[in-house]
């Protein structure tokens, strides 16, 4: 230890700590520019200059080291006179117009020219010409905006091992970028984004930017997209080092069934990913699949939370995702959980829409064992029809019923024999109940479900099948490779197609389609559709199968008010699930529609938040499950990063998989996952960088101490 | 036996004491004893665990690197000063910087032979100090000496090349006036800075001639011009990561270059001392350290010179002497007078404004006739702002 003065003020400090540090640790600010809690001190910026008594002429406080007895004086005339002119140096080689920089308020070059007040008009300014370099993705370099802080060098160089930023000099002007000028790809760049958060102007800025989003959720969206949080980077980091079961305990986290998600979860966090900008986007759900199928629930079976039993009862109506998932983290809470499920078997949508070759059911199986080992009690074949009755029962009712009826579209021909509703063709083939299909099948619609009624009518045996929807081919909402994977097939997709009518007399004969010239959304959000002229076209066939939408299967009779689309109406969608009786809660499909099965997740994890603390608990359903995650910063550079392919999974040949229900995607192989793993850009280290400290962080700068 | 094979019979602790008890100096512009030199890198060391090394390179701020012919002549005597100041730091890690223009010496067959005899890595590149923290840097003259010192064969002297002439070696106590010729002598430049003629009685120890240069200023320069000269030479040697290097001397040529070519101002003066007396602490290698000096000095010991030239824009070299220079705004970038230009010193390309290159020009004014604009002037007074890049016609703005 050695005790030091700082302006009078006695400190106690580690041995040979850097002064400012020192200084900044304790309250005392002192300007600093190339200066960064986490990089080696430079000494170039001059702003951080300091007087020790007894030594002469002046000193950078980053490169001054605490030695016993020094005394350090951080604010003569002298200091500010040099620092004024360290600065208005610094200034002449920066643009002058601060209005019109997009770091405008959050520059920290900004606060020291508020903070110091440098003289102005006496020395030469520059434009330094360097054209802005904007064709890299995720990263903007504006060279003329840069004061050679060289924090981004460090940060490249030191904390991450990159190398790919370094000093260049062209003519006379000093710049910071790659050799030859070489584009970041290009230069081996791993774009983990260290360069632009430790820049302190707007010289190397995000490309995304987004004011509307928290810092951390613009930073790692891929988390922030998850409508669960699930810790992405975190477990991508685990698969890639090979622990397959702390990576699964990472997803489950904040998820009962990663495995499920693996297999077919909607992935919104692949459609965030900002290596896509690079190149393609990380294969996030293979790899989370990848970690589920080898998890051996070392870091979660039987451990976790369980707390001692409230006495409460609760009853979920509904064995869906939301529902197994609210009544998992309910009875975690210590209440007593009943789970009453109308079908067979418990899953939900999982397991009687989402067909059997995209999700083996005994995925489901297993993980809603999970969910009943914890105590949950689970009855099938029981429907709920009065919901407010379980109050005499239970302490809250969560209804959580799913959207298990089809939408029959209002068009001519609808009620004929041989039309069908997507929710009944689906839960019929799940149970291998007869499904009424004909050889001849017409799909309407262009979402996932229509795709697993189409491949699953193919699977059936029907002989000619078409989809069509009214959206152009981009516009759809299915995967792009469920349409693709559908086409080779043999499924015929007509995008873009108003369905004019259900042909045939008594039994289905075809429909009537004709082309859509232009389709879009009018100010009040109402569908306007352009027809193309004499374009009407017939398509034969013996079934129709309307994908057009689901809805909840309750009626006004349940005691509970619906509203649009039949939805059981809440309080609000996110924040409260009370329905319009109390003590019922609702979450899932049955409150907003159709969605996915991790939005549902969410939902009933939001509910069991609410019921617990309606229950009087605390409503902190949150568990840390996988060991603690050493995040190597220094990442080094890799050949080729940039342009690292997405890895693909196998896929059985169409011929393989047509006629049957086997799962055919078996993800991606043991060779390749963990090079997948490794193409993470791993945005999430950036969030381990120090923030700058600004003056007006600091006590003595606030406004009574700067009139005193 | 060579002295240095003598100075591995000892320990390492002793062959420090040895060296120690020689006693030299640092060459060059630190100041510092060679064992100064070696006790800053063991604390590097020390506290913050940096690896120990030996590096030997000219002053970064050496834009002349007269002093390299040292090395030139016994290439030998540097590597194994090096390796002898190694040995007694006990350390493997062996450097040595040449200039970054050297590639070519540094390539050459000889040095390569030595950098594998010495094992000895040799880089053609501008010495990071921040880069070598933890290496005893010396200077190439120092690691020469100290060979010699081994040798007991070394003596206190200046290596001197004057007016850009054959380095030589001046004994402590030789005097300035007794190696260069001070007729109509204006100033002495001693290394990174002027003297007075009146200062030509110093003994070259005290003259500060660091860096092998001593040259006389006649009637011939002007002080001005050539410290602006020296300026750019010093920006484009610097490496320009410290703001008092990299803005400083952009500003010092600046201003000297506007002086020169009488657009001064009254201010510049005294701007010129602020900077460049704030740049002699404020970075961190002599590049910022001394390259203020040479304008420093013009300021301090020739106030007159200065003032003629702000004031009373008086200097027979940047004023009186006619100057031929092309309008800008007149020029249309038809490429007549490039053609008929007999020392090719006329930069231009078709439809962008032509610059005539003053230093090359000997004011024939065969371009003035050939100019069907009568874009092309010849004048003995004030030049107006003419564009210093290729501009496209009708886009150079005043400023």
């Amino acid at each position: 230890m050695a005790v030091i003065t700082i302006d009078g003020k006695r400190l106690e400090v580690p041995d040979n700590k850097n002064v400012l540090e020192c200084a900044l640790d304790n309250g005392i600010y002192i300007p600093h520019l190339c200066h960064h809690k986490d990089l080696s001190p430079l000494g170039s910026c001059r702003m951080c200059v300091v007087e020790v008594e007894g030594q002469e002429g002046v000193t950078t406080s980053c490169t001054l080291k605490a030695k016993d007895g020094m005394v350090i004086r951080t604010k003569t005339p002298e200091l500010e006179r040099l620092r004024m002119l360290a600065l208005e140096l610094l200034l002449t080689g920066h643009p002058e117009d601060c209005s019109t920089c997009p770091k405008y308020g959050n520059c920290e070059l900004q606060t020291l020219i508020q903070y110091i007040g440098p003289k102005t008009g006496r020395l030469k300014m520059r434009t330094k010409g360097f054209k802005a370099q904007e064709e890299n993705p995720l990263l903007i370099h504006d060279m003329n905006r840069c004061v050679l802080c060289g924090r981004c060098v460090r940060a490249c160089n030191e904390l991450r091992g990159v190398k790919v930023l370094q000093y260049q000099k062209k003519d006379m002007e000093t710049y910071v970028g790659t050799l030859h000028n070489k584009l970041l790809k290009d230069a081996d760049c791993r774009f983990c984004g260290a360069c632009a958060e430790v820049c302190p102007t707007g010289t190397i800025r995000d490309k995304l930017s987004s004011m509307e989003v928290k810092r951390e959720d613009a930073i790692v969206p891929c988390r922030h997209a998850c409508p669960a949080h699930t810790d992405v980077p975190r477990y991508i980091r685990f698969v890639k080092e090979g622990d397959y079961d702390a990576a699964a305990a990472v997803v489950r986290e904040k998820v009962p069934f990663p495995k499920a998600l693996g297999y077919i979860c909607s992935h919104v966090c692949e459609l965030e990913c900002k290596r896509k900008e690079v190149n393609e986007a990380m294969s996030i759900r293979n790899i989370k699949r990848y970690a589920a199928d080898h998890d051996t629930g070392r870091y979660w079976k039987g451990k976790g939370k369980q707390l001692p039993d409230t006495g409460k009862k609760v009853c979920v109506v509904g064995a869906g995702p939301a529902g197994l998932t609210a009544a998992y983290y309910l009875r975690k809470q210590g209440h007593d959980v009943t789970l009453k499920e109308a079908l067979p078997t418990v899953g939900g949508m999982m397991a009687y829409g989402i067909p059997s070759y995209r999700l083996p059911r005994e995925i489901i199986a297993e993980e809603a064992k999970v969910i009943e080992d914890q105590g949950v009690k689970i009855e099938v074949n029981t429907k709920v029809e009065k919901p407010a009755e379980l109050l005499k029962e239970y302490d809250a009712v969560l209804m959580t019923i799913g959207g298990h009826k089809g939408v029959r579209l209002p068009m001519e021909g609808n009620d004929l024999e041989g039309v069908l509703l997507n929710a009944d063709f689906l839960r019929n083939a799940s149970m291998g109940k007869e499904t009424g299909m004909g050889k001849r099948v017409i799909v309407l619609g262009g979402g996932n479900v229509a795709f697993d009624c189409a491949r699953t009518a193919k699977r059936l045996g029907a002989e000619e099948i078409h989809l069509a929807c009214l959206e152009a081919r981009e516009a759809m909402t299915a995967d792009d490779e469920e349409i693709e994977q559908a086409q080779e097939e043999g499924i015929h997709v007509h995008p873009a197609q108003t369905f004019e009518r259900i042909t045939g007399e008594g039994h289905v004969t075809g429909v009537d389609f004709m082309n859509v010239q232009s389709f879009y959304f009018d100010e009040n959000r109402r569908a306007v559709i352009e027809k193309e002229e004499g374009s009407e076209h017939h398509i034969d066939g013996d079934t129709v199968i309307f994908a057009t939408g689901q809805r909840p299967d309750i009626t006004e009779e349940a005691g509970l008010e619906l509203g649009r689309g039949n939805c059981i109406v809440v309080k609000d969608m996110e924040k409260d699930k009370t329905t319009s009786v109390d003590g019922i809660f609702a979450a899932g499909d049955a409150i907003y529609g159709t969605k996915s099965v991790i939005m549902a997740i969410e939902s009933g994890r939001e509910a069991a938040i609410q019921i617990d603390q309606y229950l009087g608990g605390d409503g902190d359903i949150s568990e840390k499950l996988a060991p603690e995650q050493h995040a190597d910063p220094y990442i080094g550079r890799i050949e080729g990063f940039g342009y690292l392919e997405r890895k693909q999974p196998q896929v059985d040949s169409p011929e393989e998989r047509e006629d049957n229900f086997r799962l055919f995607d078996h993800g991606i192989c043991d060779s390749d996952i963990c090079k997948e793993a490794g193409r993470c850009l791993q945005c999430d280290l950036r969030l381990q960088i120090s923030r700058p400290r600004l003056w007006g962080d600091y006590a003595e700068n606030t406004s009574e101490s700067k009139e005193a | 036996m060579s002295a240095l094979e003598n100075l591995k019979q000892m320990s390492s602790e002793d062959a420090m004491k040895k060296i120690a008890a020689l006693n030299l100096p640092d060459y060059g512009v630190s100041g510092n004893s060679l064992m100064e030199r070696v006790a800053l890198a063991q604390t590097q060391c020390e506290e913050d665990g940096y690896e120990p090394g030996v590096a030997a390179a000219l002053n970064n701020a050496d834009v002349d690197g007269v002093l390299l012919e040292v090395l030139r002549q016994d290439p030998e005597k540097v590597f194994e000063g090096i390796s002898a100041l190694a040995y007694a730091f006990g350390t493997e890690k062996k450097l040595l910087f040449l200039p970054e223009d050297e590639t070519e010496l540094a390539a050459s067959e000889e040095i390569r032979g030595l950098a594998e005899k010495y094992q000895t890595e040799v880089t053609a590149d501008f010495l990071n100090v921040r880069a070598c923290k933890g290496c005893a840097v010396m200077h190439i003259v120092t690691a020469a000496n100290l060979t010699d010192a081994l040798n007991g064969e070394y003596t206190p002297a200046v290596y001197v090349s004057v007016n850009g002439g054959e380095l030589k070696k001046a004994a402590y106590g030789t005097r300035i006036s007794e190696l260069a010729d001070l007729n109509g002598a204006t100033a002495i430049q001693a290394g990174y800075r002027y003297l007075r003629p009146e200062d030509a009685d110093l003994p070259v120890e005290e003259a500060g001639i660091s860096n092998g240069v001593l040259r006389v200023l006649t009637a011939k320069e002007c002080i001005v011009a050539e410290t602006e000269k020296r300026l750019t030479a010093s920006r484009k040697q610097s490496c320009g990561k410290c703001v008092f290097c990299r803005e400083g001397l952009l500003q010092l040529q600046y201003m000297q270059k506007e002086i020169t070519e009488g657009r001064g101002k009254a201010e510049f003066a005294d701007l010129t001392k602020e900077i460049g007396e704030a740049m002699a602490y404020s970075t961190n290698c002599t590049m910022g350290e001394v390259s203020s000096e040479i304008a420093l000095s013009a300021v301090n010991l020739f106030p007159d010179v200065y003032e003629a030239h702000i004031k009373k824009k008086k200097c027979d070299i940047c004023f009186s002497a006619e100057t031929v220079y092309i309008d800008p705004k007149l020029c249309n970038g038809c490429g007549e007078c490039m053609d008929v230009c007999p020392l090719d010193c006329i930069e231009g390309r078709p439809k962008y404004i032509h610059m005539i290159d003053d230093m090359t020009c000997d004011k024939c004014g065969k371009c003035i006739e050939v100019c069907e604009e009568q874009a092309i002037v010849k004048t003995s007074g004030k030049v107006p702002k003419l564009p210093n890049r290729l501009t496209k016609v009708g886009r150079f703005k005043k400023h």
